[in-house]
Order: C-alpha cells, then sequence, then structure tokens
C-alpha cells in the first residue's frame, strides 16, 4: 500500500457487477479498494468512515437515487472524483449526475482495460464524455441561458450571452466538437492542445455545471420558500 | 339606456332619501333663522303714513310746504300709477312715540321700500336714498339703513318724514322701523342677504343649470336636458332683471317686459317639464302654456304697459295655476303609481307654487313674509330638484354601463379560458397521439431489431450450437443495438451528428483492437441536423452495419467515415460514406442478410444506398438522403399552435 495509491469505494446493488468492478481494482497495483456498499445507507456509512479519492456510483440503489450521495460527497469532499456507473451512458441520467456533481462516467460492460484507464484519466484531472452526453451538457447550459431547448432545431444555437453562460468559448468549442463525435486527439489537433488538456476542459465544464446548478437550486428553493432568508 | 333618466327607481331611493333628510334640516334651520330675525324687542314698527303731494320741484328744496291735503295710509302701502303718468313728488310722514330719548345711536330700516327719497326725523336731515327722476328709474330691491343720531330724537313724539318722487308702475312702501342702530344692523344685514344676495345665488345656481344642462342637451339631444337648460336661462333672465335696481329711464319698459316675459317662460317650461315627467307630452297642451305664458308680455306691449297691473291679478295667478295644475298631476299620478315625476321634484314643486302665491299675496292685500320674494329661493331649488332625477339617473345609467362593461370582460375572460382549455385539451390530444406513435415506434423497433435477435440467439443457444465466446458476442451485439435505439431516442433534438458520434466511441475500440485504423470526419457536418428519430435510427443502423461488416468481414486496415450536408434548403441531403481498404464483398456475401437489411432500411425512409466494392481494394457503402427543413407535421410534439393570437382573434370578433 503506497500512498500514492488510488483509494476507491463501489456503490452498486447488483452484486455481479460488485465483484466484477472489485476485482478489476484488485487486480490494479496502483489502485485499491477501499470498500463496496450496496445500498444508499451502507454507503452512507462508508463515506463517512473512510477517505477515499474516487466514488464509483450506480445512480439506481434500492433504498433510492444515487444523486444525493453524489452531492453531499461532492460537497464535503470536493477533491473525490466520483464516477458514475450507468449501462447505457444516456443523457438523462449521466447530465443529472454531472449536475450533482459527477465528473465521470463509465458503462457497465466496459472492459476492464476501460475501467482502469477511466480512473486513471479522472484522477489525472481529465473527464471521459460521449457525443451524446456532450450535446446534453450544451443543451443544459443552454437552456440554463433562457434558450428553449425543443426550439433549437428551428432557432440553431443561439449565441450564448455572456453573463449567463458559465462556460468560455474555449470550452463551448470543445463541446461542440464533442458533440460531432471528434474524438480527444482530434479535437487536440484541431485547437492545437494536447488530448489531455481537452479531458482537463471537460472536467471543468462538468464542475461549472454542478455549481451552476447547485445556485440555481438554492435560487430555485428560496423562490419557492423552502429556504429561510 | 332604456329608462328616462329622471324617473324614481328603487335602487337609488336611499341615498335620496338621506338627501331629503338634509333638505328639510337646512329648511327648518332656515326658517327658524327667519323667525328670529323678525323678532325684534326694541325696535318701533311704522304702521302709518300721512301721504301729501308736493310741486313736482319741490324735491329740490330743503322745507317742504305743509299746507297739501294730508292723506293716511296703512302700511305697508303698495300703489300703482298708470304708465305715461308724470312724476310725482309726495311727501311721506310718520310718526312714533319715545319713552325716552335713547342714548345710543338709532336707525331707520326700510326692509322693502322700492323708492329712494329724502329722509329727516324731526326736521332734522338723516340721508338720501337714488330716488325716480326725470332721467333715472328706480326699483329698489334691497334694504336700506339710516343711522338717526340719538341727539335728534326727542321725548314723546317724533316725527320721520321721507321727501320722495316716483313714476308710473307699481310701489311699495313697507317694513318700515326705528330702533337701536345695532339691533337694526343685524336685521337690515339678514334682510340684505334673504331680498338681495339669496337672488345672486340663484342666478349662479340658474345659470349652472343652463351651462351644464345646456351642454348635456347638445351632446346628448335630450328634451327634458333642453328644458332644464331653458328654465336656468330663464330664470337667469329673470334674477338678471330683478337686480339691476337702477337704470336709465329709457330702459324701464324692456327690462321689466324682459322680467315679465322671462318669469313666464320660466313657469310654461316649468309646467311643460312636470307634464313631460309625468310623460304626458302633448303638443297641444304645451303649445297651449306657451302661447298663454306669450300672452302676458304680448298683452304688456301692445298696450305699453298700461294692461300690467291687470295682468298682475289675472295672467300672473292664471300662469301659476298652470304650474299648480302640473304639479296637481304628478302628484296625483304618483299616489296612483303612474310614471309620474320624482317625489322630491313634486314637493319643491309645491314649495314653488306656495311661494308664488307668497308673492301673490301683496297684490291681493297679504304679506305673508314681510314682502322676501319666496319665488326667488323657491325658483333655483326647484332646478336643482329637477337636476337632481337627472344627475341620478346619468349616475345609474354610468354604473350600468361599468357594470355591462365588467360582465363582458368577465363573459370575455371566460371565453379566453375555454379557449385556453380546449387548446390544452388539442395540446394534449396531440401529447397522446405523439406518445403513442413514440412507443409503438419503440415496440416495432424492439420486435425488429433486439427481440429478434435474442429470439434466434435463443435458438442458437439451445441448438448448442454457440461457444462461451460467440455467446458472448451476440450479448454483445444485442447491447450494441439497444445503445443505438437509446441514442436514437436521445437524438430527439436533432442530432444525427451525436448519435453518430456515440456510435463511433463504441465502436472505435473494437475496430482497433482488430488492427483497423478508423477515421471520422464530421468536419462538414452543422452543428445540428434535424432529423426525425424515426430516420436517425435506420440511419444508425445502417452505418453501424457498415462498421460491423468491415470490422467481421474486410480484413481491411483502414476505415475511414465521412460525414456531410451538402446542398441547402429543401435539396439539403445528409451524406455519409464508410469506406474501407479491405478485401471487398465475396460473393457468397454479397446476398447476405446484413446487406439486404441495409438496404431495406435505407429504402424505408427513402435514401440512396450505393454500395462499391472492389476485391482488394474495398468497399464503399453510400448513403445519401434528404434532410431539408423540417416541417411541423413530420415533428409530432411541436405543435404550433399560438394560441394568443387565437384568442386575440376572437376577443376582436
Amino acid at each position: 500500500m503506497s500512498a500514492d495509491q488510488i483509494s476507491i469505494i463501489i456503490v452498486e446493488d447488483e452484486p455481479e457487477f460488485r465483484r466484477r468492478f472489485a476485482q478489476i481494482i484488485d487486480s490494479e497495483p496502483t489502485m485499491r479498494l477501499v470498500g463496496v456498499a450496496a445500498n444508499k445507507r451502507e454507503a452512507q456509512a462508508l463515506i463517512d468512515r473512510e477517505d477515499f479519492d474516487v466514488m464509483l456510483i450506480d445512480l439506481g440503489l434500492p433504498d433510492g437515487t444515487g444523486i444525493d450521495l453524489i452531492r453531499s460527497v461532492s460537497q464535503r469532499k470536493p477533491d473525490v472524483d466520483i464516477m458514475v456507473v450507468t449501462v447505457f451512458g444516456d443523457e438523462q441520467h449521466v447530465v443529472s449526475s454531472i449536475e450533482a456533481g459527477a465528473t465521470g462516467y463509465i458503462l457497465k460492460d466496459s472492459t476492464p482495460a476501460d475501467v482502469i484507464s477511466c480512473i486513471r484519466l479522472l484522477r489525472a484531472g481529465g473527464s471521459p464524455v460521449s457525443p451524446v452526453v456532450a450535446r446534453s451538457v450544451l443543451r443544459a447550459i443552454r437552456s440554463r441561458m433562457g434558450g428553449s431547448t425543443t426550439g433549437s432545431t428551428t432557432t440553431p444555437a443561439r449565441s450564448p450571452s455572456a453573463e449567463n453562460n458559465p462556460l468560455s468559448a474555449r470550452e463551448t468549442e470543445i463541446l461542440q466538437l464533442l458533440a460531432k463525435g471528434m474524438s480527444f486527439n482530434e479535437i487536440g489537433e484541431i485547437l492545437g492542445i494536447s488530448p489531455h488538456t481537452v479531458t482537463a476542459h471537460i472536467k471543468k465544464i462538468y464542475r461549472k455545471l454542478a455549481v451552476h446548478s447547485r445556485g440555481e437550486a438554492v435560487y430555485e428553493a428560496s423562490q419557492m420558500g423552502l429556504l429561510k432568508t | 339606456m332604456s329608462k328616462t333618466p329622471g324617473l324614481p327607481d328603487r335602487a337609488t331611493t336611499r341615498p335620496r332619501k338621506i338627501r331629503l333628510r338634509i333638505a328639510a334640516r337646512t329648511l327648518t334651520a332656515a326658517v327658524v333663522l327667519f323667525c328670529v330675525g323678525l323678532a325684534h324687542a326694541a325696535t318701533i314698527p311704522l304702521r302709518k303714513l300721512d301721504w301729501s303731494y308736493m310741486p313736482p320741484d319741490a324735491l329740490a328744496a330743503t322745507n317742504a310746504g305743509s299746507d297739501q291735503t294730508l292723506t293716511s295710509f296703512d302700511l305697508p302701502l303698495h300703489w300703482s300709477t298708470v304708465e305715461g303718468s308724470p312724476l310725482h313728488a309726495v311727501a311721506l310722514r310718520m310718526h312714533f312715540r319715545l319713552e325716552s330719548v335713547p342714548d345710543q345711536s338709532w336707525a331707520l330700516l326700510l326692509s322693502q321700500s322700492s323708492e329712494g327719497g329724502r329722509f329727516s326725523v324731526n326736521g332734522h336731515f338723516i340721508g338720501a336714498i337714488a330716488a325716480e327722476s326725470e332721467v333715472r328709474h328706480v326699483i329698489w330691491r334691497r334694504p336700506q339703513l339710516l343711522s338717526i343720531d340719538a341727539p335728534l330724537l326727542v321725548e314723546g313724539d317724533n316725527e320721520l318724514e321721507v321727501q320722495t318722487t316716483y313714476g308710473p308702475g307699481a310701489h311699495v312702501l313697507a317694513g318700515v322701523e326705528v330702533g337701536p342702530l345695532s339691533e337694526l344692523w343685524s336685521r337690515y344685514a339678514l334682510r340684505f342677504t334673504l331680498d338681495y344676495v339669496s337672488t345672486w345665488i340663484g342666478a349662479t345656481v340658474a345659470l349652472l343649470t343652463a351651462l351644464v344642462f345646456g351642454a348635456l342637451w347638445l351632446q346628448r339631444g335630450e328634451s327634458i336636458s333642453l328644458l332644464l337648460a331653458v328654465a336656468g336661462l330663464c330664470w337667469l333672465l329673470y334674477c338678471a332683471t330683478w337686480l339691476v335696481e337702477v337704470m336709465p329711464v329709457a330702459f324701464r319698459p324692456p327690462v321689466r317686459l324682459g322680467g315679465m316675459a322671462a318669469m313666464a317662460a320660466f313657469d310654461a317650461t316649468l309646467a311643460i317639464t312636470l307634464l313631460r315627467l309625468s310623460s304626458l307630452a302633448r303638443r297641444r297642451e304645451e303649445w297651449v302654456i306657451g302661447l298663454f305664458a306669450a300672452l302676458g308680455p304680448a298683452l304688456s306691449l301692445a298696450s305699453s304697459m298700461q294692461a300690467d297691473p291687470y295682468l298682475q291679478v289675472s295672467w300672473v295667478p292664471a300662469l301659476l295655476l298652470i304650474v299648480a295644475i302640473a304639479t296637481g298631476v304628478g302628484l296625483y299620478r304618483r299616489t296612483r303609481g303612474l310614471l309620474a315625476p320624482h317625489p322630491l321634484v313634486l314637493v319643491v314643486a309645491v314649495a314653488l307654487v306656495l311661494a308664488g302665491l307668497i308673492d301673490l299675496g301683496p297684490v291681493f292685500g297679504l304679506d305673508l313674509l314681510g314682502g322676501v320674494p319666496a319665488t326667488n329661493f323657491a325658483a333655483p331649488v326647484m332646478l336643482a330638484a329637477l337636476a337632481t332625477p337627472l344627475v341620478d339617473g346619468f349616475i345609474k345609467m354610468m354604473r350600468e354601463a361599468e357594470a355591462a362593461r365588467a360582465e363582458l370582460e368577465t363573459r370575455v375572460r371566460e371565453r379566453e379560458q375555454l379557449l385556453k382549455r380546449n387548446f390544452e385539451r388539442l395540446r394534449e390530444s396531440e401529447r397522446v397521439k405523439v406518445e403513442v406513435q413514440e412507443r409503438q415506434r419503440i415496440m416495432q423497433d424492439m420486435h425488429d431489431g433486439l427481440g429478434s435477435q435474442l429470439m434466434s440467439s435463443l435458438m442458437l443457444v439451445e441448438r448448442g450450437a454457440v461457444s462461451n465466446e460467440q455467446f458472448a458476442q451476440i450479448l454483445r451485439e444485442s447491447i450494441d443495438d439497444m445503445r443505438l435505439a437509446i441514442d436514437a431516442l436521445s437524438a430527439e433534438h436533432a442530432d444525427l451528428a451525436a448519435a453518430l458520434g456515440n456510435l463511433r466511441f463504441r465502436m472505435e475500440p473494437r475496430l482497433r483492437a482488430a488492427g483497423m485504423e478508423l477515421t471520422w470526419d464530421a468536419r462538414q457536418l452543422p452543428e445540428e441536423i434535424g432529423l426525425h428519430p424515426d430516420v436517425v435510427l435506420p440511419i444508425l443502423r445502417i452505418v453501424q452495419e457498415a462498421l460491423t461488416n468491415a470490422l467481421k468481414h474486410s480484413r481491411a486496415k483502414a476505415v475511414r467515415v465521412t460525414l456531410a450536408v451538402e446542398g441547402t434548403g429543401d435539396a439539403q441531403c445528409l451524406d455519409i460514406r464508410v469506406a474501407d481498404n479491405g478485401r471487398g464483398i465475396t460473393e457468397e456475401r454479397a446476398g447476405g442478410r446484413g446487406l439486404l437489411n441495409m438496404r431495406n432500411r435505407a429504402q424505408k425512409i427513402g435514401a440512396q444506398l450505393k454500395i462499391a466494392t472492389a476485391p482488394n481494394v474495398g468497399t464503399t457503402v453510400h448513403l445519401r438522403t434528404r434532410i431539408g427543413p423540417v416541417s411541423p407535421t413530420t415533428k409530432p410534439g411541436q405543435t404550433v399552435l399560438n394560441t394568443q393570437a387565437i384568442i386575440e382573434r376572437a376577443r376582436q370578433q
């Protein structure tokens, strides 16, 4: 056990997948499995008890959604990378996880090599993203800015207004290229930056989306009278 | 407006009752004040005078001859002289007794004297008031007050002498009193207010009535408004003639005639108004009344005012009678529950008739109010009373209009709500329809894709014809297919590029594992491509099939996918090429299921599919489909109904 080992916890209710992920991590010398949990309650206890670098979490837990856990961990332990384990990597799950504070996601049937490289990428400051998710993130940010989502076909890409758009021009450009199906390498070539920088940008975008959505949630809550001012 | 304004109306009787009560209290207070004013303890009213003629130029002399014939008269004294008679100079002497000489200033009050003159007490001059002369006509309406120095008075009998002149016409001398100045001063002020100021007030009321109802008549053309305006104008004219007390002699006939005509017109208008308010607007009667009213001035004019004294005792009372009859008709109809003037109007009309009688009293030797012109009070009140129901009517009308508008607004709002609900229902049903379509599409898709794939896999597994490796492969393909479907569903927002990108991300590691380099050229692709999910999924499937074929069969070193949109507007086409540098499609595979599926799918969505293959050169799958602008009908879920515009249009209709 060396200090630069990546410590990981797994929150997953299906035993087969739990075992599979545990196996993948155990067989990787640079990573260390700190604990596993099969439901929210166990997970909460685990989170409170242990220090860890990465949390792999399935959203659909028997005693509730994992979104709450993601939110609390991302707020209490900002250094932790949260990786959502999803069957399809569909936009709905992934975007809401990102908004809650997740910085990565991985498909359940990923090969062991994929899982390891994804975790490494996360710890190295990057985030993986698929085109559909990139597109969804773009759309989520646009809808925040007051642009309509359903109307995006008829009103092509509103120019993001500076005060509402949390993303920089470069970040938006990267998302747009990703949404077209470009790889990190290709985007790096087009923009003249390293693929690593591209993934770092994506992680930043994720963080912004989470912070932005949190601010929005607080605003909405105070609007609804849920918070005392 | 269905009702004539001015008619009684039960809904507004409450405020009117209050108004009546206030009017009654004011009247009581006035009467009390008046009675207090009449009560005089320390003053001495003069009831008798000795009348003697003087030579016409005697006024100039300070000492009048006393050898004239004396005639005694009782006060109040009303007398008249025929038209055309010359000026008469008279000395009028009145006596009063004092128990002792007072120690304060005394005064002489002439409550009602149409004439001026020189006034002396015990032979001492105390003052002069402008009197009739050759060039000046005088008819005083106001009271006069002259102070008497106490030393002029003596114990016992005192003599007041008035030397005056008078011309043709009616004259009056009444309400002559002597007494302490302080006491008479307040009496004088009261009389001045009652006789003179009140007429000014009445004139103002008449002016306002004429202006307001004249304007109303000009705007709305209602006969009642016109009648009221005319009545106001008549009364204003009458007041004007009444208030002019001193004028050149030449002005006397027209002023007198004008006053007479104005009073007659006022009475006639009033009578006609009362009849009309009783809905008895008969032309003939109205003409008769009008002509009768015109008769007096006409006779006066024709006779050079010789007929005036006779008119005063016949025509004037008859005119009053007409008003009384009109009032009586109104009262009768009101008691019968028929259409009649407002009760307030009737009450005031009765009061007006009484006032007229009081004012006529002196002509018949009956002076009830000490010469205070009662009609001058009653007439403006009458005008106000007539105006009240009209104003009430207008207020009611305005309220009705407001209520009607409010109701209309409510109805419009209700209609608006209804329209909105209908459109919401329409939208909802549209949405449900879209959902059903969507569900059918997904079902169809599961049936054709995943379902049949799992089914045939099950057959193979049951036959024991698959190895573990193959089994995993089958499942992987099934999952891939499902992912395609999910990507296609996610591509609801016109995201073919992203869905294709996802496909690339899944396929790239596998191709690389098989030693193939994948080049993905999407630079020609716009950010968003508007395609329906129905079309997106088959395209995804075709591209996946092409990539899978390359992976499984081509043995190529490189695969290149080029995505581009060409053309503009309606002619816009999506152009997809999947090219490998492999061995080409062999004879035995050319008619295979995979290729057949690709062709069928392309056909279904109306796309062109070309497969060019050459042995050891490679295979290119070329898919081309029109994407053109998306019309609303091909994009369910986005019903473009502009509800607001439709409501606006409905509102305008």
